[in-house]
């Protein structure tokens, strides 16, 4: 398992700046969060610090450093807290349809708020250590979820989701609580519940609320507010039953096996991912249109005829 | 389907041409030596003026007034000290826009040095023969990767917009947001205002087979076009004003969309008001002030109608509350069919529960390499001639960075040795629960991979990660190139010269349910995988075949060697012929109008190189005369 070099992952905090003096918040967050680190590189110089014998200081350096690295994280996290917690004062965040424009007063808190929660989120992925900063984050910044829970490998929303323990969110997948469509913003509460395997490449879409023992197959899509039943494999774009999930039960390690035959299995994907309508030109759809009007008309010609022989007798 | 993928490549000698084959069959040459003095180039004036306003400030300032200062308290009340400690995140965080403004400098003047000699420009680049235009392509797409990674992900990706359009590599408009995503870099036009979501990848290359074409045109994104996640579009492709793409809305290359709707699919299709307020889960009054935006633009009107919406909504507040009720019935598992048990659906290798006890292994490891780097640098600041000191700042950098990751690698392997010696590693289905032993130890490998790997990767050369992944267990040689992908570290075994695009995903393990599978994959020689691709356990790749963007395979499933798959699940699409195919004739593909037209384009190779392809084709038509 390891990430790509172009992507940063974990949390998703978007980047959309309705104004820019939002970046002041963020300066702040910034400089609030290193002046702890600093006094606690001084108290660490004052102690060991010495001309002649600098081996203390240089040996005990990478621990300062793995301890300094908390300690900024966890004041960026104490200070951004504080300032989220003023301005969702100000402004509470609900869901809804917004508009995106400057003028939308939800569009711009939306935006404040995923602005002030960037940098303790940047820093707690930045660790090398996966996934227990981020989950504190998650914690912190009001996401109900559990400790274990493995949720970095993608991007995650960090605020109105929901999850159970046991989720494990695949490689890239994309579990959104706010999605821009087109002069839209669309703000929806995602619940996610225990046992849930969300796949690589998926997209779970605000408002989406999947049950106990779900799994949703790679690259498939959920729409907003749409609902998976529990105990059921989803695929497609848009996501549809796909078949009952008995991967919980127990016993089955001799048993489970793979697919050799392909084709029968694209026939069972074809139903549930949308058909490929341009492969077939337009006439001739129409024509195969036509054909079984006709047929369905010589069906009942016949019939009639029939009844009709009937009635004579 | 759209496929994407980075350049990879070593200097090896060519492949031995075999007489049947009329196609020149020669691997791409990659110049490092070019690539290390530009990254150098890059690399140093990044770092060296931040590294000297740095020093000069802690020497001057920090060292003095506030390390010097022996009580606690008058750090805070004598002013000098305190107007130094208060300075002190100012100066950091100066010194790193500095470093990222030189970064864009240097690009900058190297970019347009390379534009000179070389000016990019659209067409398809054979892949098979030597050329200026593709050696000068691959140093561009190598120049911009450093200072992308680094404005990406770094602390200001606000500013990433600026870069590309700073060194002039791609225009971006005003009001435009772009998320983080794996190309977006070069030669793209986008409009004002536009939301280009998280994982879009709109790839102005892309590499179709190891012998074949890079086709390499520009994308058009019109003004207020929103990609809303994971859009993949390929080079050519014309996005008009107004377009909406919803999440997965994917087009191949020469994709053309006339805008002012929305868009959804795979590959994308129009989609009409029904359907929009079936997926959206919107009403007709939402989309009806999508249509009319320009008069919404109003403070007072948008709180009026907010207002009323409230007082609306209270009335029908609860809606979609449960969730299927709980039914306890017990299941036989003897009665269970093959079908029901068979793993024909794909999910992921993410590690699925987070142990906090996996820390007692990081520590040390992070201990001892943090303790190399620490020696360095007292080394390395022993002598206090600041002249030298400063001036090979970026080298001490560079150097200290590959100090760690090598002894990060090193102490790494050494656990992993230890930790297969007590569990040895085997393929098969295990349970993933705690208490498994096969669960637990495929848990702790993982994770310890993962320390080294990571580093790599987000060091500057992410390329090297080749070295972690051999050294950890992966069979493959430095020819394969997947920096770029989500790659297991073990039961993987590679070919010559595979490329793998990016955001892809390699696993050999995989969850489903409560069990764990784990089964190797085998890549054989010039393999080629798209973009955001996942290939699963029990996959076995033929040699020279191809795989499309947006695919998965599935378990146990044996792609045959050359062809090309697309699909999900993947499935035969037509035999891999990308050396001998038309580099001069494109096809477009009208989205609205649901037609497909093609155009005559010029191939970007040099003018004495025009005669290898013609011959080619000479040659093909003879030999096609003589069939007849």
């Amino acid at each position: 398992m390891s990430v790509p070099n172009t992507m940063r992952l974990g949390p998703f905090t978007p980047t959309v700046l309705v104004k820019k003096r939002y970046l002041i918040f963020y300066f702040f967050l910034i400089w609030a969060s290193i002046i702890p680190l600093l006094l606690e590189f001084w108290v660490y110089w004052r102690l060991l610090w010495n001309d002649t014998r600098p081996i203390h200081f240089y040996t005990f350096l990478p621990l300062l450093a793995i301890l300094m690295y908390v300690t900024i994280v966890f004041a960026a996290i104490f200070f951004a807290k504080i300032l989220l917690v003023i301005v969702n004062v100000i402004h509470h965040p609900r869901e809804g349809v917004f508009l995106r424009t400057p003028e939308d007063k939800d569009y711009r808190y939306w935006s404040l708020r995923n602005t002030i929660k960037r940098w303790p989120i940047w820093l707690a992925h930045r660790f090398p250590f996966p996934g227990t900063l981020d989950n504190i984050c998650f914690k912190v910044f009001g996401v109900k979820t559990k400790i274990s829970n493995s949720l970095f490998e993608g991007w995650v929303d960090t605020e109105f989701i929901e999850f159970g323990k046991d989720v494990v969110c695949g490689q890239g997948a994309i579990i959104q609580s706010a999605v821009i469509i087109g002069n839209l913003l669309i703000i929806r509460k995602t619940i996610i519940e225990d046992d849930v395997r969300i796949g690589s490449h998926s997209i779970v879409m605000p408002g989406t609320k999947i049950g106990q023992k779900c799994i949703l197959a790679a690259n498939s899509v959920t729409t907003v507010g749409q609902v998976l039943e529990r105990e059921w494999i989803y695929a497609g774009i848009p996501a549809n039953k796909f078949k009952k999930n008995y991967f919980f039960e127990d016993g089955l390690e001799d048993k489970i096996g793979g697919v050799e035959d392909v084709e029968s299995l694209r026939e069972k994907y074809e139903e549930i991912y949308i058909k490929r309508y341009d492969e077939m030109k337009y006439k001739e759809r129409k024509e195969i249109k036509k054909e079984k009007k006709e047929e369905e008309k010589k069906r009942l010609e016949v019939e009639y005829d029939d009844f009709d022989d009937d009635f004579n007798i | 389907m759209v496929k994407m993928s980075e350049e990879a490549g070593d200097t090896d000698s060519p492949n031995s041409n075999d007489s049947e084959d009329e196609v020149i069959k020669e691997e791409v040459k990659m110049h490092y030596h070019v690539y290390i003095t530009l990254f150098a180039l890059i690399f140093y004036t990044s770092w060296v003026f931040a590294g000297i306003l740095f020093f000069y400030y802690v020497l001057q300032f920090f060292l003095p007034n506030v390390l010097e200062t022996h009580n606690f308290l008058s750090l805070f009340t004598e002013f000098k000290s305190l107007l130094s400690l208060l300075a002190m995140p100012f100066v950091l965080i100066g010194c790193y826009l500095l470093h990222l403004f030189f970064l864009a400098l240097a690009t900058r003047i190297l970019w347009k040095i390379t534009e000179k000699i070389s000016p990019s420009k659209e067409g398809i680049i054979p892949r098979n023969i030597r050329s200026k235009a593709a050696n000068y392509y691959h140093i561009r797409s190598f120049m911009i990767k450093y200072g992308k990674n680094s404005f990406a992900k770094g602390v200001f990706p606000w500013l990433s917009k600026w870069y590309y359009n700073f060194i002039g590599a791609s225009k971006m408009g005003r009001g435009t947001t772009i998320e983080e995503s794996i190309v977006n870099d070069k030669f793209l036009e986008i409009g004002d205002n536009c939301y280009i979501g998280v994982d879009s990848a709109f790839g102005t290359h892309v590499v179709e087979g190891i012998f074949g074409n890079i086709s390499y045109f520009k994308i058009k994104v019109g003004n207020n076009v929103t990609a809303a996640t994971s859009n993949l579009f390929g080079p050519g492709s014309e996005i008009h004003d107004d377009s909406y793409l919803l999440p997965w809305a994917s087009g191949v290359k020469h994709t053309l969309t006339q805008g002012n709707n929305f868009y959804w699919g795979l590959p994308l299709r129009r989609i009409f008001k029904r359907k929009i307020m079936q997926y959206l889960d919107i009403s007709p009054n939402d989309l009806e002030k999508n249509e009319n935006i320009e008069g919404y633009r109003d403070k007072k009107l948008l709180k009026k109608l907010k207002t009323e919406e409230r007082i609306n909504n209270k009335s029908d507040n609860d809606k979609g509350q449960l969730i299927a009720e709980l039914t306890d019935n017990q299941i036989d598992i003897h009665k269970l069919t093959d079908e029901d048990l068979a793993i024909d659906f794909t999910t992921s290798s993410a590690i699925s529960r987070i142990n906090i006890k996996f820390l007692a292994l990081y520590l040390p490891i992070f201990f001892l390499s943090g303790f190399m780097v620490a020696i360095f640098w007292y080394w390395y600041l022993l002598d206090e001639n600041w002249v030298a000191i400063l001036s090979f700042l970026p080298l001490a950098l560079f150097g200290s960075i590959y100090f760690f990751i090598l002894a990060c690698l090193l102490f790494s392997k050494l656990f992993l040795i230890l930790i297969n010696l007590l569990h040895k590693p085997r393929e098969g289905v295990f349970k993933a629960e705690i208490g498994d032993n096969d669960f637990e130890f495929w848990k702790m490998r993982t994770e310890l991979r993962k320390l080294s790997l990571w580093f790599l990767r987000n060091s500057p050369f992410p390329w090297t990660d080749v070295i972690a992944f051999k050294l950890f267990g992966v069979d493959m040689d430095t020819s394969s190139h997947l920096a770029d992908t989500w790659c297991d570290g073990e039961f993987i075994k590679f070919g010559r010269k595979n490329l793998v695009g990016q955001a892809a995903v390699i696993m050999s393990s995989m969850i489903v349910g409560k069990y764990l599978l784990i089964r190797s994959v085998i890549l054989d020689d010039y393999v080629m995988i798209g973009t955001h691709t996942t290939i699963v356990p029990g996959t076995i790749i033929g040699k020279e075949t191809m795989v499309g963007g947006a695919c998965t395979t599935t378990v146990n499933q044996v792609l045959e060697p050359g062809w090309i798959y697309t699909g999900i699940p993947a499935t035969k699409f037509k035999p891999n012929k990308y050396a001998l195919s038309h580099r001069e004739i494109l096809m477009k593909r009208d989205v609205d109008k649901e037609r497909k037209f093609e155009i005559e384009h010029e191939v970007n190779i040099d003018e004495d190189k025009r005669e290898l392809i013609k011959a080619k084709k000479i040659n093909q038509e003879k030999k096609e005369s003589e069939e007849i």
